[in-house]
């Protein structure tokens, strides 16, 4: 999940929760501000009562020890006032209920107060309707629910939108500095706009160890381009002078055995050198990819190379490709190459009379042509490694290379935007598939 | 034929002149373009080598010079410069061949005689091996009034690479670098050479037994022919 999806996520989940809580607790906070504020009003009419009765006598409400009592029209009020037995103590405010004759019960919140006039004991009691709070509260709760939910929205939209601002040179610098970023190819550094400091750090930091991997890069590129280049003349030199102490007539076949040694030797360091300098001028882009051939004509062309180490081994070679698939946009050179070093592979570690199938299907917008041999296969925790240079994992076999064939098929594929999938069974086979992107072939 | 060849790695040079005078070829040699340039105002030349990379002198220049001069030399480029541009550039400048550091002797002298057989027009290129007649310019081999069609285009080379250099024990490396040279391989195994000599010989061997292709042990392989 992104960070901004996160961070709004968060934002509105906490914010929901406070407002639920809130309005959850609305009716408990409304019944004490309320009974608070009728507390304090029953207290005012008490002491105004009871001031009454100090002015002008208790005989202004009893009269011939009748109680007093009033009530308002709609019963939400009322007043009372009684004689009681001189012992009976009572100061409170409490809830209680109330009956009268019509059979109505009401609910109040009463106020008792005993007090004493020329040593008569009287019970005040002043009560307020409690019932029309309680209905206030659930209209209260449900406005404040909605108001409070209007803020949030009104607050997730903001957050949403600044934190979308906010964090936009982040986005920018994944997605230019990170996921567009196409290993090797490094754009220029571009500075991130940004006012957050961490921000200009993480783009800063990103540059820098981008910098340094290029450099790095090319340094190697360089040095190996440089380095099989030079070696190309000594060798070349070398070449020469065996060649012609061959024709040399004073030289017996015993010198003449060691110089094709010497030969076979100085072969292998211009192999090893020429495919280093290939895989260099590759991943300089060197090439041009403006050749379009037949696939099947290009098999052909690698079949004709390489029937006579099929036929060493007794391989039998079936290509099953449609006439009408053509490669576009590629580097004939290499893809011939790229063709010839893993079916030069599927012989080499084939077993003896095994086979080699090759087969080009479209699955989807993609084209995958796949080689499939019968050979020794490949260990699972060897395929990640097999593309790397001078890394040689088939060994037991007594054909001498040095490594360097898988690496060419990479950078060659790699060159081509070609995917190489391989799967491999020990001692049953392996495949090779190269998936092709639309691009690179046309069917007509 | 007069080769002049501009190289300015001493040793290479040497071993070029060496090379082509056993071929009967008369040699001159350069190791700098400036004298190179001189010598190329001054004689006349059937080969021009020239390597790139000069210490005084940019080798495609001196190709300017020589197509300037209107010359009928036949100029082959050697490099160890790799750069397809170069490559591109040089041919359009009139080179009539190239041919990449590090490159083998033989295949020099194949290069030059095949400019030999385009530039002369060379049509009698038949070779006749105890009776196989060997036609190089057509490339096919008949025995008597029959053709022998059997054999592949890897065979053909092989075997016009052989008599190209007859009578000169050819190596097998020699040979694998003369028909896989243009493929970047992985293994410096030369061993498939004696599976194509086999398959020649048994082709020929329906015809007639092919003694002039022999067999030097433990070496390769050499084509006879009696002057």
């Amino acid at each position: 999940m992104k960070l901004r999806t996160k961070l709004t996520l968060f934002n509105a989940i906490s914010k929901l929760v406070i407002v639920i809580l809130f309005v959850l607790l609305v009716p408990v906070l409304i019944k004490n501000i309320s009974s608070s504020y009728v507390d304090s009003k029953l207290i005012k009419q008490k002491n105004k009562l009871l001031q009454i009765v100090k002015s002008q006598g208790i005989e202004t409400y009893i009269v011939n020890g009748e109680g007093y009592g009033s009530y308002l029209p709609l019963k939400d009020e009322y007043i009372s006032l009684d004689e009681v037995d001189p012992k009976y103590y009572l100061d409170t405010i409490q809830r209680g209920k109330r009956l009268f004759s019509e059979g109505d019960t009401l609910e109040y919140r009463i106020l008792s107060h005993t007090f004493k006039v020329k040593n008569k004991n009287y019970l005040l009691e002043i009560g307020k309707s409690v019932d029309t709070l309680d209905e206030t509260s659930v209209p209260l709760q449900n406005l404040a629910f909605q108001v409070l939910l209007g803020m949030i929205l009104l607050t997730v939209l903001a957050d949403q939108f600044y934190s979308n601002y906010v964090l936009k040179p982040l986005r920018i610098i994944i997605k230019t500095k990170l996921v567009g970023q196409k290993f090797p190819n490094f754009q220029s550094y571009r500075k991130v706009r940004t006012t957050t400091s961490d921000f200009e750090h993480l783009d800063l930091s990103i540059h820098k160890m981008i910098e340094t991997i290029a450099d790095k890069f090319h340094r190697e590129r360089e040095f190996i381009s440089n380095a099989s280049h030079e070696l190309m003349t000594p060798i070349s030199i070398l070449q020469s002078k065996i060649e012609n102490m061959f024709e040399e007539e004073d030289i017996n076949d015993e010198l003449k055995v060691r110089l094709l040694e010497m030969q076979k030797i100085l072969n292998r360091l211009k192999s090893i050198t020429k495919t280093l300098l290939l895989i260099s001028q590759i991943e300089n882009e060197q090439f041009l990819k403006e050749d379009k051939v037949s696939v099947a004509e290009l098999l052909q062309d690698v079949y004709d190379e390489i029937s006579i180490r099929l036929q060493d081994k007794n391989i039998s070679y079936e290509i099953s490709v449609a006439d009408n698939w053509y490669m576009v946009n590629i580097n004939k050179f290499l893809l011939f190459n790229l063709f010839f070093n893993l079916i030069n592979n599927a012989i080499k570690y084939n077993r003896e009379g095994g086979s080699i199938r090759i087969a080009a299907v479209a699955v989807h917008d993609k084209f995958l042509i796949s080689i499939t041999d019968t050979g020794i296969g490949i260990d699972d925790d060897a395929i990640p490694l097999i593309f790397n240079r001078f890394k040689k994992f088939r060994q037991s076999l007594q054909q001498d290379s040095f490594g360097l064939g898988l690496p060419i098929v990479k950078s060659i594929a790699g060159f081509h935007d070609i995917e190489i999938d391989v799967v491999s069974e020990k001692n049953v086979g392996s495949t090779f598939k190269l998936i092709f992107p639309a691009t690179l072939i046309i069917v007509s | 034929m007069n080769v002049l060849i501009i190289e300015d790695e001493k040793a290479l040079a040497h071993e070029l002149e060496i090379f082509l005078t056993n071929y009967n070829y008369i040699c001159e040699v350069c190791y700098d373009g400036a004298s190179a340039s001189e010598k190329i105002a001054v004689n006349l030349y059937d080969f021009i080598l020239i390597d790139l990379g000069l210490p005084d002198y940019d080798g495609l220049d001196l190709l300017k010079e020589v197509k300037k001069l209107g010359l009928d030399a036949a100029c082959i480029i050697l490099t160890a410069r790799t750069e397809i541009n170069d490559r591109i550039k040089g041919l359009d400048l009139g080179a009539d061949d190239y041919l990449p550091k590090p490159f083998s002797l033989l295949e020099l002298q194949s290069r030059m005689q095949a400019i030999i057989r385009r530039k002369f027009g060379v049509k009698n290129n038949i070779i006749d091996l105890d009776g196989f007649l060997i036609d190089l310019t057509n490339r096919t081999i008949s025995y008597g009034t029959s053709m022998v069609n059997t054999i592949t285009k890897k065979e053909f080379d092989l075997i016009a690479y052989l008599i190209l250099h007859k009578n000169r024990t050819l190596t097998r490396m020699q040979l694998s670098e003369h028909i896989w040279g243009s493929v970047v391989n992985n293994d410096y195994d030369s061993n498939y050479i004696d599976a194509h000599i086999k398959n020649i010989r048994k082709k020929l061997n329906a015809f007639a037994s092919p003694d002039w292709l022999e067999t030097v042990r433990g070496l390769g392989y050499k084509v006879k022919i009696n002057a």
